[in-house]
């Protein structure tokens, strides 16, 4: 068994428009490995490929050049679509169909025999909240609830793997944190998760690792510890003598003071110990010390808008 | 199988709750309906006005909702993104094609029973009879409105609805009327090659839609189908097989293409 869940190599999808001369390269060269069991944040600007890239994980389309494999075989591979799931952003229903008629309809696509398939049916609405809604037409479901549905169709299959996109995009703060909680759930389960996500908030709470796409590109990729983590420690003293500002800085770190109030930017390299020591030895008084953590917000954003300048 | 039929119940459950499916039908009901009400401004007898006015109406109603239905099946499921729920689930693409056709096929059933048991109760009620021909005229013309179905689903793989429309309604009508204007140009001896050639071959390219009309006889029993049932199976097994090809085409394009 594949240690991956997904793994791409080179993979470039081009578009080439009927009459214009340049194709459009939606994905360039993509080198992607998500493991099994983890939660992975595939994120970019509109436009940066990814609901590309999930489409050809589906097999919805076909790659021009390279290579995507989901769960071992080649993406599109019909056998493979009983152990994975998909929710689209926005998900469309038949809005005609009732909850409980909706999933009948994806269990039958999964082949899913009676008397399995109505157990499976009602598990699953109870598990989303919905078993009260289960015989309301979907067309009179909120945004929640039919965000909710959505994800219980992609539950059908107790599924290996799981690709969301968009999973909490326009929801209420209620319903986001419902979604967030079942995401989490999943993890505990040991199945993987691939997010695709402008809710970066989100994204950063429960993901392990992220990719970050910039027109049709991967720039970033790791685990989100150490993405986030800015290499350095944030220190603040008060009652600091000027006098200590050069021996600080001569530490190779960024020391400046505001109304006698001292802030040091340290090199997460051990020193602050010794900029501890200097503080308290010019009769200052150390009131905080943390390891600064930049918000994924502040890496994507570095990250998108370093990119486009180049 | 179970997938496809999945698909099948859920395109047949879309299009009857349709609205303008239901306009069309419920208007030609309505006409059907008043149509003896006609009688007085009929120069060829009761008869000749009930069913030939009947059919009429059945057929042009069977034609709009053929296309307007298909015209959508599979752009709809598009543009609305329906068809990634479904292309992610163990479906292959042809199992997708194959249900909206049969879903599609399952509807065009429903239109027609409605309608035909409006006829069949308004020919009692006029003619005073029940003429089991009617019946035989009405499986012909929903195999007619089947094939025209297969027809606007093939088209919906690559082209737009609006596009479909007109190319749907145009091998409608020339399929009706090719085989007529072939046996004209036979005729004539003053048609070169140049004129006939092209021709024979889109009658043979094209669905012949006036083979399913069988009207004539029906109105005129004093006229007779030379080995009817031989014409009837004939027909329909044309039908069938010409939907099949369709289906295949159809299937092949849709493999093909990217959403």
């Amino acid at each position: 068994m594949s240690d991956y869940a997904i793994k791409t190599v080179n993979l470039t999808k081009r578009y080439s428009g009927l009459w214009s001369k340049t194709p459009v390269e939606a994905v360039k060269k993509l080198n992607l490995e998500v493991h099994r069991g983890e939660i992975f944040g595939f994120l970019g600007p509109n436009g940066a490929g990814k609901t590309t890239t999930i489409k050809v994980l589906l097999g919805i389309i076909y790659p021009t050049e390279g290579e995507a494999y989901v769960l071992g075989k080649p993406a599109g591979d019909p056998s493979n679509h009983y152990n994975l799931s998909y929710l689209p952003e926005n998900p469309y229903f038949y809005d005609y169909m009732t909850g409980e008629e909706i999933l009948t309809f994806y269990a039958r696509l999964f082949g899913i025999p009676e008397p399995d398939r109505t157990k499976r049916v009602r598990e699953l609405l109870d598990r989303v909240g919905l078993s009260r809604a289960a015989n309301q037409p979907i067309r009179t479901y909120s945004k929640g609830m039919q965000q909710r549905i959505g994800l219980a169709q992609c539950l059908l299959n107790d599924p290996q793997l799981l690709i969301l996109d968009e999973p909490t995009a326009g929801l209420d703060p209620i319903a986001h944190i419902d979604i967030r909680d079942m995401i989490l759930d999943l993890r505990a389960q040991g199945k993987t998760l691939f997010i695709s996500s402008h809710q970066l908030s989100d994204v950063e709470r429960v993901c392990d690792r992220v990719a970050i796409l910039n027109r049709g590109e991967m720039v970033k990729l790791g685990k989100l510890e150490e993405l986030l983590s800015g290499g350095h420690v944030e220190l603040i003293a008060e009652k600091v003598n000027e006098g200590v500002l050069e021996p600080i800085r001569n530490l190779g770190g960024r020391a400046s003071l505001h109304d006698g109030r001292l802030i040091v930017e340290q090199p997460d390299d051990g020193t602050i110990d010794r900029v501890i020591d200097l503080v308290r030895s010019s009769g200052g008084h150390v009131i905080s010390v943390k390891p600064y953590r930049r918000t994924l917000e502040d890496l994507f954003v570095e990250t998108i808008q370093g990119g486009n300048r180049q | 199988m179970n997938a496809t039929f999945a698909l099948a119940g859920a395109t047949f459950g879309e299009a009857i709750r349709k609205r303008i499916l239901l306009v069309i039908l419920l208007a030609a009901l309505v006409i059907l309906l008043i149509s003896p009400a006609f009688e007085p401004f009929a120069g060829r007898g009761q008869r000749t006005l009930v069913i030939s006015f009947g059919f009429g109406i059945i057929q042009l109603a069977g034609t709009f909702i053929a296309i307007i239905m298909c015209t959508g099946l599979i752009p709809t499921e598009i543009e609305r993104r329906t068809i990634y729920t479904i292309l992610s689930k163990p479906v292959q693409r042809y199992q997708f094609v194959l249900g909206k056709l049969l879903g599609a096929i399952a509807t065009l059933g429903f239109v027609y029973l409605t309608m035909g048991l409006m006829f069949l109760l308004i020919t009692r009620w006029t003619l005073g009879e029940f003429d089991p021909k009617i019946v035989q005229g009405l499986i012909m013309f929903f195999f007619q409105s089947s094939l025209l179905a297969a027809v606007t689903l093939f088209f919906s793989t690559f082209v737009s609805p609006l596009v479909n429309y007109f190319l749907s309604g145009g091998v409608f009508l020339m399929g009706n009327l090719m085989s007529t204007f072939l046996d004209t140009i036979q005729r004539n001896p003053e048609v070169t090659p140049l004129t006939r050639i092209p021709v024979q071959i889109l009658t043979v390219l094209l669905p012949n839609f006036a083979n399913f009309n069988i009207q004539n006889p029906i109105i005129n029993p004093e006229q007779v189908l030379t080995d009817e049932v031989a014409y009837l199976v004939q027909t329909i097994a044309y039908a069938v097989i010409y939907m099949v090809l369709l289906l295949v085409a159809s299937i092949l394009i849709f493999n093909q293409r990217e959403m």
